[in-house]
């Protein structure tokens, strides 16, 4: 869409200041399947974002369709959207920044590599998965995918940004059987430099996930010392965040009103926002233009600021944290790059002196089973139990229950892996004085 | 969106390095969300969901690619590199297309775009004014109308075109109620596949009152007891636990690999004999109904299981060449983004014999979950979890106190044997269901029944 023309309409309609952003994604997908490439994808799309300021109010617009009338639609959307909006959010569309951190996260090592040493690699992942140990019956899925984004942000003060990344994944996924016994293993591989890849590790990870799961059954019912594995610890980190987001907070559905700066978690616990963290999930300017920074969310168990987008801090009567985003045209507040500051001690030294515990590996629905509101939990787990300080048989079925605001505040120790996760999330594991596990 | 001389040339080029099977799916759809919060509206969000997929398969090979330039050329380029992944010659020629034609069942009488906004505002605002006024300690309302109108066509190497229009509403109330050290919710969010009129036909102060009502009531609640227990699960939304535990594994996407429990046991008692369940994507103005699947083959009525014995899968084209079987109709995708896989529609368990009340009245101690929330399921190992939504304690027949943040896990296969009970309620409730495919509308349905025994998550200790 050519930008000038949607502008000079917007003008013309009245519009007191607008903003467009393009997204453009292209990705490519496969899937092997008992050595014949199962699944091929490719994908290309284009998404056009747009907001603008009419009587103050906000109102905006999404098209994937981009011709000539594309302009005038988005402008007509906008001025429906704002014209019966009664919302109280400060309309603000953004001057720009002094300053922007700009990185090249661009890897052209990624498609520099053809095709067929992608789908090679598959093919040598599934083999290797399929003789790593007879119990496992099926290779489910064996599947690479790569995308690359490009984002372009324009508005009507000039502004213009613009960042591109790419980075691709490997997944595999096993069925193990053992008798009546079935499980399931899988591993997801995010990286944007190709030569991270390894494959004899990965494939490890694969098998051993589900191969540790073999014999798994729910285990006695009780409060146990838990240590919490660090993709658990970023998923239930990531639930609790979700309270310092200061939309939550003003329409007051937060566990944190009030909050700042009080204790929200053992003095274990040092949170980060990090965005200009030199890994695949960076980025430079929020879903509104504001150039990001890095800062402490959590110092040593005391909350230090809310997430805010312009609206809510111009509200609030603070500087924006740059976590506006752009969610389905619309400016919400997201949240991502986070780093929990690690702790010294290996998590094999934290589990030395627990005499009987659990060690929790997965939990399921946390959608359903978690309220964002209270922090109440009650969520399906699978794990290990610890005896005499070492990983003893696995336990699966169960439910673990607390409220998260009392688990955080429980955290004895964090271990020291500090391990980036799939969500965006740097974490390490947390070990927890006592979490209600329930099963037989 | 494009003509049948462009389709020919494309799907020509689908196929022209030998692909047996060649198909262009192509999509526009209008969505125009309206949401009041606590009293205030917020700005309407629209938005324009546009563009082509265009798959090609051999035997038992995939390949899908997708695209926003719905030109000849931007399409020929895709199928192009698309059957770059094959090589061989063209075995299949298109020369000509016909249009298939059906009656469509999803009758639309007052289309959602000729309502004015301001009418559709001023029904949000009902709902949520009467929420924000029943008891002060509710602190957020929400009031969401969701609205669709999805226009696809579908281009096939069989020579065929399908064309189908399908209009959604959802009408989503939700209430937050808070008290020092407590906050708890009430939701309810009923659809249709259908227009406005199927807003108008509902209670909404109603709605509106039991959504405030369950929420300030569950502030005094007393956390849910732990263990395994008999639960007796409430109609409508209870039907999640089939959905979830027993619908997913009947996919053929898992099915089809040997990967499901219910693979190979067709003709096999799976489940209790008082069990009869259905998946229908064809009833009237259903929420997952559809005239046509996303691979434009009719919905059906298909029996899953019948008196216990497992009947049938959900099968989509793709997974059926693996199985040999016909698909079912259970193509389905969220958008032109996403390769069809075997999906649910309309799924429920058939109504039994038995008043709810001697359901109830059959549990001597245990948990009646009247309201369950979402869940998810491992459709390989059948394992799920299911929070609920609304639970009292059951006790010598009788229900008694409220209890909140129960959730309930179990395995699917063996769940179906444990189902034991089953009332004469059936009703079916509204949800989205999200899967390879995408995220889609779909029914999930039951009545009150009763499981024999469950693994009960909560705070609350033992039951007494």
């Amino acid at each position: 869409m050519k930008t000038a023309k949607f502008f000079e309409l917007a003008k013309l309609h009245g519009l007191e200041s607008c903003e467009v952003v393009i997204s453009k994604d292209t990705s490519i997908d496969m899937n092997v399947y008992q050595a014949e490439v199962e699944n091929y994808s490719i994908a290309d799309s284009r998404v056009i974002y747009a907001r603008g300021i009419l009587n103050g109010k906000m109102g905006f617009a999404v098209s994937e369709k981009d011709d000539a009338k594309t302009p005038e639609y988005l402008v007509k959307q906008i001025i429906i959207s704002a014209s019966n909006s009664e919302s109280d959010d400060v309309a603000i569309i953004f001057k720009g920044s002094e300053k922007y951190k700009k990185r090249n996260m661009f890897n052209k090592k990624i498609t520099a590599l053809s095709e067929e040493a992608k789908l090679q690699n598959l093919f040598i992942i599934e083999k290797k998965l399929k003789a790593y140990d007879s119990r496992i019956s099926d290779v489910d899925a064996a599947s690479y995918s790569e995308s690359e984004s490009q984002l372009e942000l324009y508005n009507s003060f000039g502004l213009k940004l613009k960042e591109s990344d790419n980075h691709f994944y490997y997944y595999a996924s096993v069925v193990i059987k053992e008798g009546e016994e079935v499980k399931t293993g899988y591993k997801v591989a995010l990286f944007n430099d190709p030569d991270a890849l390894d494959i004899d590790l990965f494939v490890k990870q694969v098998a051993e996930d589900g191969l540790s799961k073999l014999g798994g059954k729910p285990c006695k019912s009780g409060k146990y010392p838990t240590l919490i594995n660090p993709k658990v610890t970023s998923s239930l980190l990531a639930a609790y965040l979700g309270s310092a987001n200061a939309e939550r907070v003003q329409k007051k559905s937060s566990l944190f009103i009030d909050k700042l700066g009080t204790k929200v978690a053992s003095s274990k616990i040092t949170v980060l926002d990090a965005p200009l963290t030199k890994n695949i999930f960076y980025t430079y300017f929020d879903g509104e233009g504001v150039a990001k920074f890095n800062k402490p969310v959590i110092e040593k168990g005391v909350l230090k600021t809310f997430f805010h987008n312009l609206s809510t801090a111009a509200k609030a009567g603070v500087s924006t944290t740059a976590n506006g985003s752009n969610s389905g045209g619309k400016i919400g507040i997201s949240i991502s790059n986070i780093v929990l500051k690690p702790g010294r001690k290996s998590s094999e030294e934290l589990m030395k002196d627990i005499k009987e515990g659990f060690y929790l590996t997965e939990v399921q629905g946390l959608h359903s089973g978690l309220n964002p509101t209270s922090g109440d939990f009650s969520l399906q787990a699978s794990g290990f139990m610890i005896r005499d300080g070492k990983f003893a048989e696995p336990v699966n079925l169960v439910t673990i229950a607390g409220n998260l605001q009392k688990l955080f505040l429980d955290v004895k120790a964090v271990a020291n892996e500090n391990e980036l996760q799939l969500s965006s999330y740097t974490t390490s594991s947390i070990l927890v004085k006592k979490l209600a596990v329930s099963g037989e | 969106m494009i003509t049948k001389k462009v389709a020919v040339q494309v799907l020509n080029a689908a196929l022209a390095t030998g692909g047996d099977f060649a198909e262009i799916f192509l999509e526009e759809t209008y969505s125009n969300n309206l949401n009041v919060d606590s009293g205030k509206t917020q700005p309407p969000s629209s938005a324009v969901s546009y563009g082509a997929g265009v798959r090609i398969l051999k035997k038992l090979q995939s390949v899908y690619g997708y695209t926003n330039d719905l030109s000849l050329k931007g399409l020929v380029k895709l199928a192009t590199q698309l059957s770059a992944s094959f090589s061989g010659a063209q075995e299949i020629f298109v020369t000509e297309i016909e249009k298939v034609k059906f009656n469509n069942k999803h009758k639309v009488s007052t289309p959602l775009s000729s309502v004015e906004t301001k009418k559709k505002i001023d029904l949000l605002k009902k709902g949520d004014a009467v929420m924000r006024e029943f008891d002060t300690r509710i602190v957020r309302t929400i009031a969401v109308l969701i609205m669709s109108d999805r226009n696809i066509e579908i281009f096939n190497s069989d020579g065929k075109h399908f064309q189908d229009s399908q209009e959604r509403v959802r009408f989503v109330l939700q209430a937050i109620a808070m008290q020092p050290g407590a906050f708890e919710t009430g939701f309810t969010g009923p659809g249709a596949h259908a227009g406005f009129d199927f807003v108008e036909g509902l209670d909404i102060e109603q709605e509106a009152r039991d959504v405030a009502d369950l929420a300030v009531r569950k502030l005094s609640a007393k956390d849910c007891p732990s263990g395994v227990m008999p639960v007796v699960i409430g109609n409508g939304f209870g039907g999640v636990i089939f959905h979830e535990a027993c619908g997913h594994p009947l996919e053929a996407s898992a099915v089809s690999k040997g990967l499901s429990p219910f693979a190979g046991k067709l003709g096999q008692k799976v489940a209790h004999e008082s069990v009869t369940a259905i998946d229908d994507g064809t009833i009237p103005n259903a929420w997952g109904s559809n005239n046509i699947d996303d691979e434009g083959v009719a919905t059906q009525h298909n029996v899953l299981i019948k008196d216990g014995v497992l009947q049938n899968y959900l099968i989509d084209r793709f997974n059926g060449r693996r199985m040999n079987r016909e698909s079912t109709g259970a193509g389905r995708r969220e958008s032109y983004k996403y390769e069809t896989t075997s999906r649910m529609s309309n799924t429920y368990i058939a109504a039994g014999k038995h008043s709810k009340d001697e359901v109830i009245g059959s549990v001597k101690l245990g948990l009646y979950a009247k309201k369950l929330g979402g869940g998810s399921v491992n459709p390989t190992t059948g394992d799920f979890n299911f929070a609920a939504d609304e639970a009292y304690i059951i006790r010598n027949g009788k229900v008694c106190e409220l209890v909140k943040g129960a959730t309930l896990i179990g395995n699917g296969a063996e769940i179906l044997t444990k189902i034991d009970m089953i009332a004469n309620d059936l009703e079916r409730a509204q949800g989205m269901c999200g899967a390879a495919s995408g995220s889609i509308p779909t029914d999930v349905g039951q009545p009150t029944l009763r499981v024999s025994a469950i693994t009960v998550g909560g705070q609350g200790g033992k039951l007494k």
